[in-house]
């Protein structure tokens, strides 16, 4: 049996004396989208950043990641971005970067040569990956100019350009309108037939159960639950973390994902 | 169209600073066109000028993207005041036997000052301001010692601690300004090579770990390269605040904010400014000229509040 696109072995992270990420483990197949549930400071964001890289695993914790086998620690930093890419809600727009300038960055982890430059190729590939993300049209624009929604596209757009099989999304649709969410929720689908792995936090459940076909849920950075996500989206496990809250679950009418309502 | 704009700029850039080159070798605080104070005098002076100018702007950018913070620069954050405590401290040490002494001192004060910042930024966080009041203070502490070791070791007392404090391009001779152009240049390069470090820093930390940098061995670096070119610029000229602010903020406008193109447009607006600011001051002052420092404090105080304000409406 070949191994998995990513695995994560016994991460544990630490802050100060607290256990943020207490002992989880799982696996990422190619082609499969995965989500992190779980109420707030439950470790979902930590776990990401463990894994993208932005939490040096080292310092702040321990355990292992491995990606096609192989230890994700032992590679650089640019090569981990080429293979991991992490999109968090927003994006800095304290410069004026434009919106294409911002996508390039995606590139860096890719760029050699004595002065660096990017090249034709790094700009097609940032094209691609901004048409894909629908915000080719906004490439001239500042970052600062943008809706908080747009600059999400920019985002995503740049980890496209990172070329990785993994993609970290934290809390990365959350400012979209309901038409763009709808076409990245298309987007992540695609992406992943085409044999990356995507893992998904993300507060809005209903959201996530539509595009994740499988689920972990964390509580207290334990991992609680894992598997298919009609067996973790259930009105049982809704009970057991907050008990007491007038919450229902109940299928779609169409998809049959599980989707939660107020009572 | 993104090429012809960074061309225009360069253009506009290399026309400005010849201007100014122009001027600064007509203008002079010892009047005649004799060929001997043309030579001897003012072009040491211009090109000293241009130098210093090119390392503060480059300077500057470079510490605003390591900080994350567009309204960082030498002056502002206390870096210079840092390489000025040196510098004094280098000379009364008699280190300026050799061209470099006084340079090598103002770069190890330098590099205190920002080593110290960058601990302020690595507990202050995200905030801003925090690393900006913090900044200000050091210049602030700097300053003042610089002053108080004046009044105590030098024969002309505090009162020539104005020329660290101002800054001052009239000490310009052919040796110091050849050393300080060497410097500078290999300098710029050097930080030029990092412009993807610098890129992806202007994201932020978690940004820029994400993209691939080693962001804490990068900023070590470069804050290293940056305290050396500060170092090289004050020693040869004492404090000139505000070019590092203004002419990135500027520079950005044409040649985009990745380091690649903006770096060499920022030096050589640098250049052009400071000569053109050096120009103006011994032009302004009639028999006794301005310090430069004061020239460009002028005209970049009131740039820096609106750079500010203007930054506030956008965020």
């Amino acid at each position: 049996m070949s191994a998995p696109l990513l695995g994560a072995y016994g991460l544990v992270c630490r802050y100060g004396s607290r256990k943020v990420v207490d002992e989880v483990s799982f696996e990422l197949e190619a082609g499969e989208i995965l989500s992190l549930f779980g109420p707030n400071g439950s470790g979902k964001s930590t776990l990401l950043k463990l894994i993208s890289g932005i939490l040096p695993l080292e310092s702040s914790g321990s355990g292992q990641i491995r990606h096609s086998g192989k230890d994700l620690s032992a590679l650089g930093p640019a090569e981990r971005a080429r293979v991991v890419a992490y999109v968090g809600a927003d994006l800095r727009a304290d410069f004026p970067l434009t919106a294409l300038e911002a996508v390039l960055l995606g590139r860096i982890c890719h760029s050699g040569g004595i002065f660096r430059q990017f090249t034709a190729q790094d700009r097609e590939v940032a094209r691609l990956a901004m048409e894909r993300c629908l915000c080719w049209s906004l490439r001239e624009r500042e970052l600062a100019t943008l809706s908080g929604g747009e600059r999400q596209l920019v985002a995503f757009a740049r980890a496209l350009a990172q070329g990785a099989r993994v993609l970290l999304l934290d809390e990365a649709l959350s400012r979209m309108d309901l038409n763009h969410q709808a076409r990245m929720g298309s987007l992540l689908k695609e992406l992943a037939t085409e044999g990356r792995g995507i893992i998904l936090v993300s507060h809005d459940v209903n959201l996530a159960s539509e595009w994740a076909r499988s689920a972990i849920l964390l509580k207290d950075g334990k991992r609680v639950r894992s598997g298919p996500i009609q067996e973790i989206l259930t009105q049982d496990t809704l009970e057991m973390l907050y008990p007491g809250a007038e919450l229902l679950v109940s299928a779609h009418p169409l998809s049959g994902a599980p989707k939660v309502f107020f009572r | 169209m993104e090429n012809r704009n960074l061309l225009r700029a360069l253009l506009l850039g290399a026309l400005a600073w010849t201007a100014a080159m122009a001027a600064g070798l007509a203008i002079g605080a010892v009047p005649g066109t004799d060929f001997e104070i043309i030579t001897q005098l003012r072009l040491p002076r211009v090109l000293l000028a241009s130098f210093v100018g090119m390392g503060l702007a480059v300077s500057g950018a470079a510490l605003q993207a390591l900080f994350t913070n567009p309204l960082c620069e030498p002056y502002t954050l206390g870096v210079s005041s840092g390489a000025a405590l040196g510098a004094v401290i280098g000379s009364t040490l008699q280190l300026d036997w050799i061209v470099s002494g006084i340079a090598g001192a103002a770069f190890v004060g330098a590099l205190v000052f920002a080593s110290a910042l960058y601990f302020v930024s690595l507990y202050a966080g995200r905030g801003n301001l925090t690393l900006l009041l913090a900044g200000v203070m050091l210049g602030f502490l700097g300053s003042s010692l610089v002053a108080l070791w004046m009044a105590f070791t030098d024969l002309a007392g505090i009162q020539g601690s104005l020329f660290w404090l101002m800054g001052d391009l009239s000490r310009a001779r052919l040796a110091g300004t050849v050393f300080a152009a060497g410097a500078v240049l290999s300098l710029t390069i050097l930080i030029w090579r990092r412009s993807h470090e610098l890129d992806a820093l202007l994201m932020g930390e978690e940004d820029a770990l994400a993209l691939g940098i080693p962001v804490r061995s990068a900023r070590k670096k470069l804050i290293f390269l940056t305290s050396l070119l500060v170092g090289v610029c004050v020693s040869a000229a004492g404090m000139i605040g505000f070019v590092g602010l203004v002419i990135p903020h500027f520079a950005r406008r044409s040649a985009g904010a990745l380091h690649r193109t903006l770096l060499p447009v920022a030096a050589l607006w640098g250049a052009g400014t400071l000569a053109a600011a050096d120009a103006l001051g011994r032009a302004a002052g009639g028999t006794h000229e301005l310090p430069v420092g004061v020239v460009t404090a002028l005209v970049g105080a009131p740039l820096f509040l609106w750079i500010m304000l203007r930054r506030r409406e956008t965020t």
